[in-house]
Formats: structure tokens, C-alpha cells, sequence
């Protein structure tokens, strides 16, 4: 072969179009992981951020930007959480079908109970507040089940003839999730109205499903750090509810909640912000792991 | 103005679907027949009760079918029809060692004490299914202007996409940006005395096209007016007899863009440009390449950023008797050490224009006989991602010039609004 390089481009090319499995592109790991759970092996699925990556503050980069060109269906969180980075990939992305108004768009807070919706006039003097509401709503497996059957409705919209595969894909996940939730709800039944104090607030959509009340937050406004004068009235706040648990997500910095939590004789509990989907890892499984920590820091 | 009459818009309308949508439940019909009214001579309490239970049953069905509220409610739904509207401001006090400084961006701070730089009103939204309208309209103490209005293509086929109206050329990585997207209070010196004070920017259409590679390559072209403010230094600009009489007195723009996930924590962009049109003398043509590597652990959940941003361009100018050469270029490197902390560093380059002959004769820049060097560091602290501060050092060394202009800044840039995300 005199131009291996070519060559290889070309099948690539090729190779793309000739590929039967719809191309779902989500922006959250958990939204990949609740996708393939039910498209199965008929669709082939990527998430744009990761895990370990804070999900408000993605680049836009243009490999991104290549992964939506080729994409069937993009699944976004919605209530503007991706809005600095998913607009312009879109409209760079060259593909008429994921822009929001096409037919392969999904915004999957349609199909949740959205918590914190303002009742009053916003600004920004709140700190970084989303207009629409609370965009964390994939830890609470109640939202995680709705979605899964919007995810579902969608994919057999889009690939009819695989209409029956993904209502059984959804039907599986669902019941399994269930089951999973029932365990769940009953190792945390215990911890039920404990106190807790989260870093952001993302954690509240757990919160709710599992009776756990948040005292504080570490940030004393949305997107903004912590403060010394404000992290001594967590503190104080802390002591006199009696809470011992720190809750945040693993791309926050845990200084200062480690140092709270060691005040209050108490642990930090540090979580991925989604399933790893890259290693393989499903949304039951990542909620497991997530449960395994609640159960071992509230006890 | 606008956004209060937005907010108290908003407010009605969410206050009116407050009302016109049972929040509560609709009080469900008893089962039990009701005392009063009293029922009509021809239906009987039974029949009554039997209405009654099916007014309920279809209640329950009706609230059942019902979809789920769109977040924010109907409110959030009409406030998105109205363009995505930001205020950017960029305020400076500045202080420089000598009367006459040699800054070439239109918003730099220009003199000792306060300098407003520019108030930036950017907005856009999609037209209709085929098109987005995006505008950067600039007021500073001169007077207002259109930097950018300019129309997207969202629809067309094999990968291509077209802008139309009046916008930054896609030459290099800096020009198409706006100040705040910019790592330093002021304008590379690059840009200044290549294109102008606010870049190279001009009425006409571009034309890209995404390959199908399996890496990031697009290919952009342009043809746009060579005349006017963001054309001045390097093609026809505001020269008086300037006109169009055939395809050639265009400006001309080619540029590739390439991307490469070197992994999830490493990028690098890698971009080649070439322009060319006329002058008022001859036929200038501009050949430029840029390097953007950046380093961001997203793997490991850092706020650490580190990029390193690189650009060069060499000029050719013809003239009616021979032509003018130029390079200049920068490298800056910048560093987020901190949530809220970054620091960055910056070095560049402008060489003299030089004729056939060697000799250094410039029309433009009649002073500039020798190279300058300039180099600058700054430091920024984000109280929060819609507001930052910047003080920033320079050192300007022009050969020419018997003392280095030394420039320090304090600058402050807030934003408002809804803006739109940035490429990367």
C-alpha cells in the first residue's frame, strides 16, 4: 500500500457511514451510561465530559466538535448546566439533526420533578444560579428511571426499526434499577433527616430521594469559593446540628472540607460526578459505589 | 433598561401562568351527592353521582397525561425567543514612563489615569432553522461601532458552513477574539500593526468546510470588502480613491485548522493562514501560523490550566516600485495555578518592514528603522466567572528609542448578561 495514511482515512470515512449502530452522544457520563443501558449494542455511545470533570466548565474542544458532526442523538442535562461549552459545539458541529431544535436533540430535565426552580426574580448577586432550576438530578435513580424512558421514546423515534429492542432495553434497566433503589433506600433508611454539608449544590436531588438534610454549603454562593468568614459559620452551623458528613464531587478542591470534617470529627465523602463510563462502569453500578460511601461515612 | 423590562415582563407572565396552571390540584368532585345546588328535576342523585365520578376519573386521567411542566416554567420558555444579550466592560488605570506610548490596540489603555476601555454589547440567536445572527457592537468614549454582525449557516449540507455580514477574518488564533477572551489587558502588538487597532474585520461572506478525517481538520476561506478600518495597515483601508471593479479588489482569506486530542488532559490546535489583497500601491499578501498547546488535567479534577499560544506573520507588501517584508509574531504562556488565580507571560517581536534593497522605509510606521521587542507578565484574579481583575507589567523596548516605554495596568472587566460559549 503506497499511502497507507490515505488509505486509512478513506476506510475510516467509509467505515462511518456504513456503521448501523446510532451514534448517541451525551453530555454527561451518566446520561452515556442510562443510554447504553438501553440502547444496548444498537447504539454505540460517547459521553463529552468526563467523570472527574466539572461538568459547567468543559472546553469546547474541536474534537468535541467531531463527535457531534457524526452523532444521531445528543442527550444533554439541560437547564443551561452545559451552557458555556455545548452552544457552540453545536452550532460548529456542521449537523442539523443535534442542534436543539432537530430531531436527534434530547434535553432530558423535561422529564424530571426539577427541585429549586426560582419562585422569584434572579441575578447573578445569587452567584451562579440556573434560571430553570437545579440541573444535578441525575444522583436521585427516580430522575435517572425518567430518563431512561425518555432516552428510550427518543431512540425509538429516531430508529424505529429497533423500536421493541429499546423498550426492553428500558423495561430491564428500569426494573433493575428498582430493585437496586429498594436495597439502597433501605442500607441509607437509617441516616434518614441526618444532617449533612455539601461543597455545591448538586447533591440535593440525593438529598431529597434519601431524607437527608443539607445544613450548609461550603460555597457561600453558587460557583463561588469558599470563604474563611463563611466556611467558620458552616462550622458553627455543623457543631450545632451535629453533622459529620462532607459531601462534594472529586473535581472540587477538598481542603477545606477535609479541614471542616476533621473540626466536626466527621469524613469527607468524595465522589466522581458520574459513572466511568470509558472503563465500563453503569449508572447502577456508580450508585452503588455511591451508597457503598454514604452508608460508610453516615453510619 | 431592557433587562428590567424583560424581568418585569417575565414576572407577569410567570405570575399569569401561576394562575392560568393548577399548581394545586383541582379540587376533586365529592363522590357523595352534594346538598347544594340542588340538582335539577331531571337528574336524579344517582345520575349525579355517576357524573360526578367520571368528571373525576377524567380529571385524574387529565393530570395523569399531563407532560411535565418546561423548566422555569412558561416564563423561561418565552424569555428564550429574545436574543442571548451580554454587556461586557473593560475598564483600565493605566500609568506609562513616557509622554508618547506606542500601543497599537484601539481598547488599550492609551494614557496615564483611568481609561475606559470598551463596553462590548454581544448577542445572538438562531434567525430560523437556517441561520444564527451573532453581533459585538463596540461603544467606547469615540463613538459606537459594529466590530461583527454577522449571519451562520446551521443547514447546509457536506459539512459546510458559511458566515455572511461583517466579521473578524479567521487569520490566526488572537483575531477573530474579542478582549475578553484575551489572556492580557491589551492587544498583541502583532495584530496592531498588521491589521489595525480592533484586527481584521470587514463586510463579506467566509465559506468552511469540516473535513472527514479522522482528526480535526476544517478549511476556511473568505472574500471580504479591502477596504475600511479593520483593512487600514495591510490592504486598501480607508485610502480615498479605493473601489471595487473586479473580484481582485477583494481581500482574500485561506485558512486550515487542526486539532489534535493528544489525550484527555493535553491539546493542540495548530492553525495556517494566508491572506491576500490590495493596497494602495500593489497587492499585499500576509502568511501566518499559530500553535495553541494546552495542558488541562481533567482527569484528575485540577483547576491547573497551562497553555502555550504562539503566532507568527509574514507580511509582503507591493509596492508600485518593489515591496516592503515584516515579520512579527508572540508567544505567550499562561498559567492558572488556583481556582481563582492565573498568571501569564508574554514576549514579542515586530522586525522593521524592509524594501528589495534592504532598506527600511516604511509609509506606515516611518519611525519603526529597527526591531522592537516587547514583554509583558500579568496577574488575574477571578472573584467569579462573570468578573476579573489584572495587573499586568510591560516592558516596550522600540530600538528606535533612546528608553524602553515601561506601561503598567489595573484593569477590571465585568460581565452581565446571557453570553455565548466560546471556541476553543
Amino acid at each position: 500500500m503506497r499511502y497507507p495514511i490515505l488509505s486509512a482515512a478513506f476506510l475510516l470515512v467509509l467505515g462511518g457511514s456504513a456503521h448501523a449502530a446510532v451514534n448517541v452522544v451525551a453530555t454527561l457520563p451518566d446520561l452515556a451510561a442510562i443510554a447504553k443501558e438501553v440502547g444496548g449494542n444498537k447504539v454505540a455511545v460517547t459521553s463529552l465530559s468526563l467523570p472527574t470533570q466539572d461538568p459547567h466548565f468543559v472546553d469546547a474542544k474541536p474534537s468535541l466538535v467531531l463527535k457531534l458532526n457524526k452523532a444521531d442523538l445528543l442527550i444533554a442535562g439541560g437547564l443551561e448546566l452545559e451552557l458555556g461549552w455545548l452552544p457552540v459545539l453545536q452550532t460548529s458541529a456542521r449537523n442539523e439533526r443535534i442542534l436543539s431544535s432537530g430531531r436527534g436533540f434530547l434535553d432530558c430535565s423535561r422529564f424530571v420533578h426539577v427541585l429549586e426552580v426560582p419562585t422569584g426574580p434572579v441575578d447573578r448577586s445569587m452567584g451562579d444560579i440556573h434560571p430553570g432550576g437545579n440541573p444535578h438530578y441525575l444522583y436521585d435513580p427516580r430522575a435517572a428511571a425518567e430518563c431512561a424512558k425518555g432516552i428510550a421514546d427518543k431512540l425509538a423515534e429516531i430508529d424505529p426499526g429497533n423500536a421493541k429492542a429499546y423498550q426492553a432495553g428500558v423495561r430491564s434497566f428500569v426494573d433493575r434499577l428498582a430493585t437496586a433503589r429498594a436495597g439502597w433506600e433501605k442500607r441509607l433508611a437509617s441516616a434518614r433527616g441526618k444532617p449533612v454539608i455539601t461543597y455545591h449544590r448538586s447533591w440535593n436531588y440525593l438529598l431529597d430521594w434519601l431524607g437527608l438534610v443539607e445544613i450548609a454549603n461550603l460555597e457561600p454562593k453558587p460557583g463561588i469559593p469558599p470563604s474563611p468568614r463563611h466556611v467558620a459559620e458552616v462550622l458553627r452551623l455543623g457543631q450545632a446540628k451535629g453533622a459529620k458528613v462532607i459531601l462534594q464531587e472529586s473535581f472540587y478542591p477538598d481542603k477545606t472540607g477535609r479541614l471542616v470534617a476533621k473540626k466536626l470529627g466527621g469524613t469527607v465523602v468524595t465522589l466522581p460526578g458520574g459513572a466511568d463510563v470509558a472503563s465500563g462502569e453503569g449508572y447502577i453500578e456508580h450508585m452503588d459505589h455511591l451508597v457503598d460511601a454514604l452508608e460508610q461515612a453516615l453510619r | 433598561m431592557v433587562p428590567r423590562l424583560a424581568l418585569v415582563s417575565l414576572t407577569l407572565l410567570v405570575s399569569r401562568v401561576a394562575l392560568a396552571q393548577p399548581a394545586q390540584p383541582a379540587p376533586t368532585p365529592s363522590p357523595s351527592p352534594s346538598p347544594s345546588p340542588s340538582p335539577s328535576p331531571s337528574a336524579d342523585s344517582e345520575d349525579l353521582s355517576d357524573i360526578e365520578n367520571a368528571l373525576a376519573e377524567d380529571a385524574a386521567a387529565a393530570e395523569k397525561s399531563r407532560p411535565a411542566p418546561p423548566p422555569g416554567g412558561l416564563g423561561a420558555a418565552v424569555q428564550s425567543m429574545n436574543p442571548d444579550i451580554s454587556f461586557i466592560a473593560d475598564f483600565a488605570a493605566a500609568w506609562f514612563s513616557e509622554d508618547e506610548n506606542l500601543q497599537t490596540g484601539e481598547h488599550d489603555p492609551h494614557e496615564n489615569g483611568f481609561n475606559f476601555q470598551q463596553l462590548e454589547l454581544a448577542l445572538g440567536k438562531a434567525v430560523d432553522p437556517y441561520f444564527r445572527l451573532d453581533g459585538n457592537i463596540v461603544f467606547h468614549p469615540e463613538g459606537v461601532e459594529i466590530e461583527e454582525l454577522y449571519a451562520t449557516t446551521l443547514s447546509l449540507p457536506y459539512n459546510l458552513q458559511a458566515r455572511v455580514g461583517q466579521f473578524l477574518t479567521r487569520f490566526g488564533r488572537q483575531n477573530p477574539t474579542h478582549p475578553h477572551q484575551w489572556d492580557f489587558v491589551d492587544q498583541p502588538l502583532m495584530l496592531g500593526k498588521v491589521f489595525g487597532g480592533e484586527g481584521n474585520f470587514a463586510l463579506g461572506g467566509e465559506l468552511s468546510y469540516l473535513t472527514p478525517l479522522p482528526w480535526y481538520v476544517e478549511l476556511i476561506g473568505s472574500v471580504t470588502d479591502a477596504r475600511g478600518e479593520g483593512t487600514n495597515r495591510s490592504f486598501f483601508g480607508d485610502a480615498a480613491d479605493a473601489r471595487v471593479d473586479s473580484p481582485l479588489d477583494f481581500q482574500d482569506t485561506v485558512a486550515a485548522k487542526q486539532f489534535f486530542e493528544l489525550s484527555h488532559d493535553w491539546s493542540l490546535l495548530w492553525g495556517l493562514s494566508w491572506a491576500t489583497g490590495p493596497n494602495p500601491d500593489g497587492r499585499t499578501h500576509l502568511f501566518g501560523t499559530d500553535v495553541y498547546l494546552k495542558y488541562r488535567p481533567i482527569t484528575t479534577g485540577s483547576y491547573t490550566i497551562v497553555a502555550l499560544q504562539a503566532e507568527a506573520i509574514y507580511r509582503r507588501r507591493g509596492l508600485a516600485d518593489g515591496h516592503l517584508d515584516d515579520v512579527t509574531g508572540y508567544a505567550q504562556l499562561f498559567w492558572r495555578f488556583a481556582q481563582r488565580w492565573a498568571a501569564a507571560a508574554r514576549y514579542e517581536y515586530g522586525s522593521p518592514a524592509e524594501n528589495q534593497d534592504g532598506v527600511r522605509v516604511d509609509p506606515l510606521d516611518p519611525d519603526w528603522t529597527r526591531n522592537r521587542h516587547r514583554a509583558a507578565a500579568d496577574l488575574t484574579f477571578w472573584p467569579s466567572e462573570f468578573s476579573r481583575l489584572r495587573a499586568q507589567l510591560s516592558v516596550d523596548a522600540p530600538r528606535w528609542l533612546p528608553d524602553p516605554i515601561v506601561a503598567g495596568f489595573l484593569a477590571l472587566e465585568v460581565s452581565i448578561g446571557v453570553h455565548g460559549a466560546h471556541k476553543f
